[in-house]
């Protein structure tokens, strides 16, 4: 896996206008780029939402605008004006993939019908990513990672029986729509390359969809025991973290070889050595057998000790970690799994998965609203100085 | 216009060993889009999501009409069966000569194969990257693994319990006031998942491009922790440890999970001051317009407490889904939190084709999640349930290698291949 020569991310050449305005869109186009294709960001004048999203630097920059606007260009265009829905036509005409978040009536008072885009556009592939999707009955209905993760199932596994359902932290659903959205973007890419280069096509991802898939084992849980999973009555070490000395620890085993190891280093040889207590069901249907002893004995242990412990035998283990540990981590930057876009700090959380010959590449931080203006109309609307000027002036661009 | 209906990866094969969720769910995703996916499951080591060999079947399965006159364990574990739609499986002793011989055989046949093992054991097997791409020079290998295949915690095992932890993830997932939580399923693996479809993609268009395959380390560590990541760069930029926010945005206010008067719950957020208008009006209570702490947005994150508490009030005297269709129908951000058969029973979701039918022959006709994305000209279909264990053995091994009913007997007698517990391969 030497190379010798100069790489390119796989999706090279490939032109992307992002018009989004959330967060699973931004996830996207921050993948796409990532993996070598040229994306611009087309902001509206008051910016793009996940700017005002807290926390903030000393310097008012939103983090996760850092994080998820990274590493493409980033114009302002008025489209509330006729030159600035224009300006969009132009860069869309030229480019390969669009990505959007708005509903089909949203996008024909933006000036960019669906169906005639797709016809004009020779291979265009547009890829809108909703709530609820393009069609159907929730279409028209706001939502986002809350209402995701309550309508997929999540929120009624997720936390303690006694208290309220749990949405999954942060910015989940759009995540996992957002990546989603990029590997459907990449198939139909893909398929247009084998197949024919004018092939371009619409591509309808729903936050809610992606979300329930990830749902699916549980989902079919429900049918298959007769009854919905529900959340647990209490934490255990059979079904989470425990506390440890200093934090807490989980040791959810899964073959019966861990059990046996795990139970050995706690000092349970009697657990560790009769052999019903390896297999799953078995510590299920007798869980209160073994709970207590086995967490009190890891509550004479630090977390990292115990995971060292156990890793020596190869046995699975999770201390929870908090992000001040992770960013320090030794595994972590061995792979270098932290990069700084040009050269400068913060350094950046890396992509989730390496390739030998076409890796990701992040080399440069979120753009200010509007760093790009002038190269996003040149290169991707393909307009001239002059015109460029023009619609600097008028505001139009900015 | 023209379509295609075989999906946009219709022509690719993966020749996989995936198991348990991340792997299988990655190229259950390929087969979804047209991919022809032979998982390989490794006979004498099953796949872990089909349970142990003598596990209870389940009361409500026995019960289920179903087309197969015998259930078997390893056949019926709704884990296996949610995330192997679209494959056919074969099973071989990849420890044994004559198993590691014929899936040297197969590979040829693929332009990708992937694998959630520890890294040790394609090494172990003879079948690591190298000595894949002197059988296929552009073959495409992508390792779903816990940390990755380098690195001091390289040959350390993980699943999605443990990973989920480590990765910071059960950091940030609680109650405010309370521990770090697993998620109630180990979303890691969803998330790996995701994210190893994602990646095998990208590898078949560099190999479109420029005729070269390539290698996929996809870590699960490093897969959730991208999930995370605003939270570890906010700790970079500016020096916070994100905490557990419970239902709670950064930003926003309202955002919570209320309780109903019929035991239900209401998912609830406000992002705009519309919505908040409208919230009030609906709820009866345009004295909150007024209130000076819910006057916009920044005051209600000041006094969210007291926010929730009265929003709390509210809901616990309305029927969830009257209260959360009213509040979503007047654009105000709202839903139900439903349970897995609320889910699988969804109209909008079954109206969307995406959740189906699906007939599975030793466990019955089952409502799962279908495909998470639509094409408008290469839709994805799902063409088959989840496979028995080993039931494509004899046609996969006839169609790619030509092998004879003989020769697949011989080695069924010999427990090269088979199904269920070791005895059971001895005919």
């Amino acid at each position: 896996m030497n190379r010798s020569e100069p790489r390119h991310g796989a999706l090279h050449g490939i032109r992307v206008i992002d018009l989004s305005t959330s967060i699973s869109g931004a996830w996207c186009g921050k993948m796409l780029s990532d993996f070598g294709a040229s994306v611009a960001l087309i902001e509206g004048p008051e910016g793009h939402p996940a700017r005002q999203i807290a926390p903030f630097d000393k310097d008012s920059n939103s983090v996760v605008a850092s994080y998820v606007l990274a590493n493409r260009r980033s114009a302002v265009v008025d489209m509330s004006e006729a030159e600035g829905i224009g300006i969009v036509q132009a860069a869309i005409e030229r480019a390969d993939v669009l990505v959007c978040n708005v509903t089909p009536e949203e996008l024909t008072k933006m000036g960019l019908d669906l169906e005639p885009l797709l016809e004009k556009t020779d291979g265009l592939i547009v890829c809108c990513i909703t709530p609820h999707g393009y069609t159907g009955a929730r279409s028209a209905q706001p939502g986002n990672n809350l209402t995701a993760s309550a309508l997929s199932g999540w929120a009624s596994i997720n936390g303690l029986a006694d208290r309220p359902p749990l949405k999954a932290s942060g910015f989940q659903a759009s995540y996992c729509a957002g990546t989603m959205a990029y590997s459907s973007i990449v198939s139909a890419l893909l398929h247009r390359q084998k197949h024919d280069p004018h092939w371009g096509q619409f591509i309808d991802i729903s936050e809610l969809e992606v979300m329930t898939s990830t749902f699916g084992p549980a989902l079919l849980a429900g049918q298959y025991e007769g009854k919905p999973p529900g959340r647990v009555e209490k934490v255990d070490m059979s079904t989470g973290p425990v506390p440890v000395k200093d934090g807490h620890f989980a040791l959810t085993i899964s073959r019966p070889h861990f059990w046996r190891d795990a139970m050995n280093v706690l000092g349970l040889g009697d657990l560790a050595e009769d052999p019903r207590w390896g297999t799953r069901w078995y510590r299920q249907q007798h869980a209160e057998e073994y709970v207590y002893r086995a967490q009190e004995k890891l509550s004479a242990w630090n977390k990292m000790d115990l995971f060292d412990a156990l890793a020596a035998l190869r046995v699975i283990a999770g201390p929870v970690l908090e992000t001040n540990e992770l960013v320090e981590n030794g595994h972590l930057r061995d792979r270098e799994f932290f990069q700084l876009p040009e050269n400068r700090r913060p350094d950046f959380p890396g992509p989730a998965f390496k390739m030998s010959q076409s890796p990701a590449e992040i080399s440069r931080h979120a753009p200010e609203p509007g760093a790009d203006t002038a190269h996003v109309l040149s290169e991707f609307a393909g307009l001239r100085e002059i015109s460029i000027k023009s619609l600097m002036k008028s505001g139009a661009a900015r | 216009m023209i379509t295609s209906p075989a999906g946009p990866l219709n022509g690719y094969t993966g020749i996989v060993l995936t198991q348990a969720w991340a792997g299988s769910y990655a190229t259950q995703l390929l087969g979804m889009l047209g991919a022809e996916i032979i998982q390989v499951e490794f006979h004498g080591r099953p796949d872990s999501w089909r349970g142990a060999y003598d596990r209870p079947i389940p009361e409500a399965i026995k019960t289920t009409q179903h087309s197969a006159g015998e259930q078997h364990t390893w056949n019926v574990n709704h884990l296996y069966n949610a995330v192997n739609l679209n494959k056919k499986c074969i099973t071989l002793d990849l420890t044994h000569p004559d198993g590691i011989e014929i899936f040297k055989r197969l590979v040829p046949f693929a332009d990708f194969i992937a694998e959630n093992f520890a890294p040790r054991v394609l090494d172990n097997l003879g079948i690591d990257y190298e000595s894949l791409r002197k059988i296929k020079p552009d073959i495409i290998l992508c390792s779903l693994s816990a940390f990755g295949n380098n690195g001091p915690w390289r040959d350390v095992p993980g699943i999605g319990g443990t990973i989920e932890p480590i990765s910071g993830m059960s950091s940030l997932l609680g109650y405010e006031d309370g521990p770090p939580l697993n998620s109630g399923q180990m979303y890691p693996d969803a998330v790996a998942g995701l994210n190893g479809f994602a990646g095998i993609v990208t590898a078949l268009m560099h190999r479109e491009l420029t005729g070269e395959g390539q290698y996929v380390d996809l870590s699960m560590h490093e897969s959730s922790l991208a999930f995370i990541g605003d939270a570890l760069l906010e700790e970079r930029m500016t020096g916070n440890i994100r905490r557990r926010q419970g239902n709670r945005h950064t930003t926003f206010a309202p955002h919570g999970i209320y309780a109903t008067a019929d035991g239900g719950w209401v998912a609830l957020a406000v992002e705009t001051e519309n919505q908040w208008r409208v919230l009030s009006e609906v709820a009866g209570h345009e004295e909150w317009l007024a209130d000076p702490g819910f006057i916009d947005n920044a005051a209600r994150k000041s006094n969210e407490d007291r926010l929730d508490s009265q929003l709390s009030e509210w809901f616990i005297e309305q029927d969830r889904n009257s209260i959360s269709d009213r509040l979503s129908h007047a654009g105000v951000i709202s839903a139900p939190v439903l349970d897995a058969h609320e889910v699988a029973a969804d109209n909008a979701l079954r109206n969307r084709g995406f959740i189906t039918e699906i007939d599975h022959p030793e466990a019955g006709k089952h409502p799962q999640s279908g495909i998470p994305v639509q094409f408008s000209r290469t839709p994805g279909n799902i063409n088959r349930p989840a496979p028995l264990q080993g039931q494509h053995t004899r046609d996969v091994l006839g169609q790619f290698l030509d092998l004879s009913e003989n020769q697949y007997v011989d080695l069924l007698k010999r427990g090269v291949t088979g199904a269920g517990p070791a005895k059971s391969t001895q005919p």
